[in-house]
């Protein structure tokens, strides 16, 4: 147990420094952009008439704090970060947690909901595929697993939209319907919410689905080929009970160990989807604050989050794989 | 059996093991139907790539624009009509209406008594083929200036949509060669430094790697590429996009050269060479790195892909390539419009294209890891 609890304590550690360095990455990039918050605020008082000079841009960066060092800045905005205040944005003016709020959950609800999906069918039908010796059947699922490597998720987003306004008259976009969409959460807004979020999950699902099919399938190829299977084979086990019990085991820990470069990877297409199914969660907020106005504020709390609930699975998933497996507590603590 | 036949057969064992590394994956890659299938479709679109401003009729910028031909559909060359049949290919004229039946959105009916013959080697605009060879030649088009030919239709602007898919063939594969060159140049330097020093140093590059690989790309490029100041130039977007690519996608690699090194560099061979006196620079590129070039070849053709597709998608949502330029992305713009959906569908005509592009790329990756593994066959 003690054992257990300093393995959880070293992996907390390790997730806290790779979150200091994405923040020192993430700050360093906001404040690459050009023009700061004082000109920014400043600049919208001169379109209001009022005359500015350069002494006033300075002392409202004094009065935002903006002439101290950036170590300084940037240890500030990480406290803040680490307790999910990110401040306020200076050309929405509101302040960024109240801002993002539901719309992060919603978008981290959706990747996650994708990945179960992906690893659903996965896990069985990659299983499946590597313990049978039917040509058709790998075929088939070889060249649907390319096709989804090949399609980009926002490519099959437009041609669903394509289908769906030809054929059905329907655009299938959005994430509520328009009497819910400023509604406060109740039973009814959700279930409105699962009626529009079945796309977005499917398409964001597909390529994680081709992904872990390819996966699961080249593990278990490996795994089915040792001696141990073979053994237990000999002692008459067979079918089902053999692969769960024996291959798949072992198997499937590569597997949860990927779980976070996966999510990493809905991340990387949740943006784009979102913006062709007009969805308002955080990705299309992501995209309305860097495309349309550059909100550097905005932009870094959105990849902050991101990157945090990343770390966070890992962190989960190492945990899980510790309790699974005894060799692997072992191995890093040695 | 004859001397002659025994001969041969030990020839043949000879060249077996004499081969060179590049010889054996060649013969290992020549087994697998799909790569080798999959190759001949990637060689034929990169060559359509290279030749395109020759292959296209038009040229893909507002300056080929088909005034009386905007939102068009495609043409389709044929050899019979009512009229009878010509062994030349010819379209038909088209008259443009619009009324309230077609709720005055301007609507093309051909008129099968006009037709307008395909050509081949036609004179056209002037363009430099490779860059550099002036040329006005265009493989076919239509006799006399009157009248254009659109394969694949043409956009709002009326520019010739066939025209601008071979364009945007090569805008991608320049794009993605450019990325593929800068992550690999990266890769090299820091999965060699990581992996000959090892040690402590190894650890902090391994951190730091790990920590930005963790941050999802399309976001940090999104956040970078916004930053790209409007006034720029097409031809400055497109290199920063390039080196956006290029620092995304070196990671992967700079771990497989890490990993490479830090087993390699305990052998006999390395030591010999230190001993000899030579600088660890010297010893990685002359010593270490040929040891693995094929891997790399592998990772490289992998990684050529996504970055084709990370820029169709940045350019897609605006923040990568703009207007002038063609490429998948830029050509996307404007499809989710109901308006397109509905009544311009061949607007999505270059995504077979380049869904065609990705899977050849795929494919060859795939078979050539498979040819350049010397236990892939002991494997299977």
């Amino acid at each position: 147990m003690l054992q257990f609890g300093r393995f959880a304590l070293m992996r907390a550690a390790m997730a806290f420094v790779t979150l200091l360095i994405v923040s020192f990455v993430v700050f360093s990039l906001m404040e690459m952009v050009p023009g700061d918050c004082a000109e920014r605020y400043l600049s919208y008082k001169q379109t209001q008439g009022v005359a500015i000079s350069m002494a006033d841009i300075q002392s409202e960066r004094v009065r935002l704090g903006l002439d101290r060092p950036f170590i300084t800045r940037w240890s500030t905005w990480v406290m803040g970060a680490f307790q999910g205040d990110f401040g306020d944005s200076c050309i929405l003016r509101v302040n960024i947690a109240d801002l993002l709020g539901t719309k992060f959950w919603i978008s981290l609800a959706i990747a996650i909901s994708s990945l179960v999906l992906a690893y659903s069918i996965a896990i069985p039908v990659g299983i499946i595929a590597a313990s049978s010796r039917n040509a058709v059947l790998n075929n088939s699922l070889r060249i649907v697993s390319y096709l989804g490597l090949a399609m980009p998720n926002f490519l099959l987003a437009l041609m669903i939209m394509l289908v769906a306004t030809v054929y059905f008259g329907e655009t299938l976009t959005g994430l509520f319907s328009a009497e819910y969409r400023d509604a406060a959460w109740s039973w009814a807004k959700f279930v409105d919410l699962l009626k529009h979020a079945w796309l977005p999950i499917l398409i964001l699902g597909w390529s994680a689905t081709a992904f872990a099919l390819q996966t699961v399938r080249a593990l278990m190829s490996d795994e089915i080929g040792k001696l141990y299977v073979t053994a237990a084979k000999a002692r008459g086990l067979y079918g089902a009970k053999l692969l769960w019990r024996y291959p798949a085991r072992h198997a499937l820990g590569p597997i949860v160990n990927s779980l976070g470069f996966d999510l990493n990877r809905v991340f990387n297409e949740l943006p784009i989807v979102a913006l062709i199914l007009t969805l308002s969660e955080a990705g299309s907020l992501l995209i309305d604050a860097l495309a349309k106005s550059n909100d550097q504020q905005l932009a870094g709390a959105i990849i902050f989050l991101l990157t945090a609930s990343i770390v966070t699975l890992n962190f989960l998933t190492d945990i899980l794989l510790a309790i699974m497996d005894p060799r692997i507590r072992k191995s890093i603590l040695r | 059996m004859s001397s002659k036949t025994i001969k041969s057969l030990q020839a043949d064992k000879e060249s077996y093991f004499t081969a060179s590394q590049s010889q054996l994956i060649w013969a290992r890659f020549k087994k697998q139907r799909a790569a080798m299938i999959a190759a001949g479709v990637l060689v034929f679109i990169i060559v359509i790539g290279i030749l395109a401003p020759a292959l296209s009729p038009y040229d893909p910028t507002i300056a080929g624009r088909d005034r009386d031909y905007l939102n068009g559909a495609p043409q389709i060359p044929q050899f019979c009509d009512k009229n009878g049949c010509s062994l030349r290919p010819f379209i038909h004229g088209v008259e443009r209406t619009r009324s309230a039946e077609t709720n005055f959105r301007w609507v093309e009916e051909p008129n099968e008594d006009i037709r307008y013959y395909v050509e081949f080697f036609v004179e056209g605009s002037e363009f430099d083929l490779f860059g550099i060879i002036p040329m006005d030649t265009h493989l076919f088009g239509l006799e006399g200036d009157e009248k254009m030919l659109h394969l694949f239709g043409t956009d709002s602007a009326g520019k010739d949509i066939f025209s601008r898919t071979l364009h945007a063939i090569f805008t991608s594969l320049q794009i993605g060669s450019l990325g593929v060159l800068i992550s690999f140049v990266l890769a090299l330097i820091i999965g060699g430094v990581s992996g000959y020093y090892g040690g402590r140093l190894d650890s902090i590059i391994q951190m730091v790697t790990d920590a930005v690989r963790t941050i999802p790309a399309i976001p940090l490029v999104m956040s970078v590429a916004a930053f790209v100041p409007t006034e720029w130039t097409s031809e400055q977007r497109f290199f920063m996009i390039a080196i956006i690519l290029g620092l995304i996608g070196w990671p992967t690699l700079a771990r497989r050269v890490r990993t490479h090194l830090l087993t390699e560099r305990n052998q006999e061979y390395v030591l010999a060479a230190q001993l000899c006196g030579a600088s660890a620079p010297h010893i990685i590129r002359r010593h270490l790195l040929p040891s693995f070039t094929s891997y790399i070849i592998v990772d490289l053709v992998i990684s050529f892909p996504y970055m084709v597709l990370t820029e169709t998608g940045l350019s897609f949502i605006g923040l990568g390539l703009k207007d002038p330029v063609n490429s998948l992305g830029v050509m996307l713009q404007n499809v989710t419009k109901a308006d397109v959906l509905l009544n311009y569908q061949w607007y999505f005509i270059p995504v077979i294209f380049f869904v065609a592009l990705v899977m050849a790329f795929v494919f060859v990756g795939d078979g050539l890891r498979d040819a350049a593994d010397p236990y892939s066959d002991a494997k299977k």
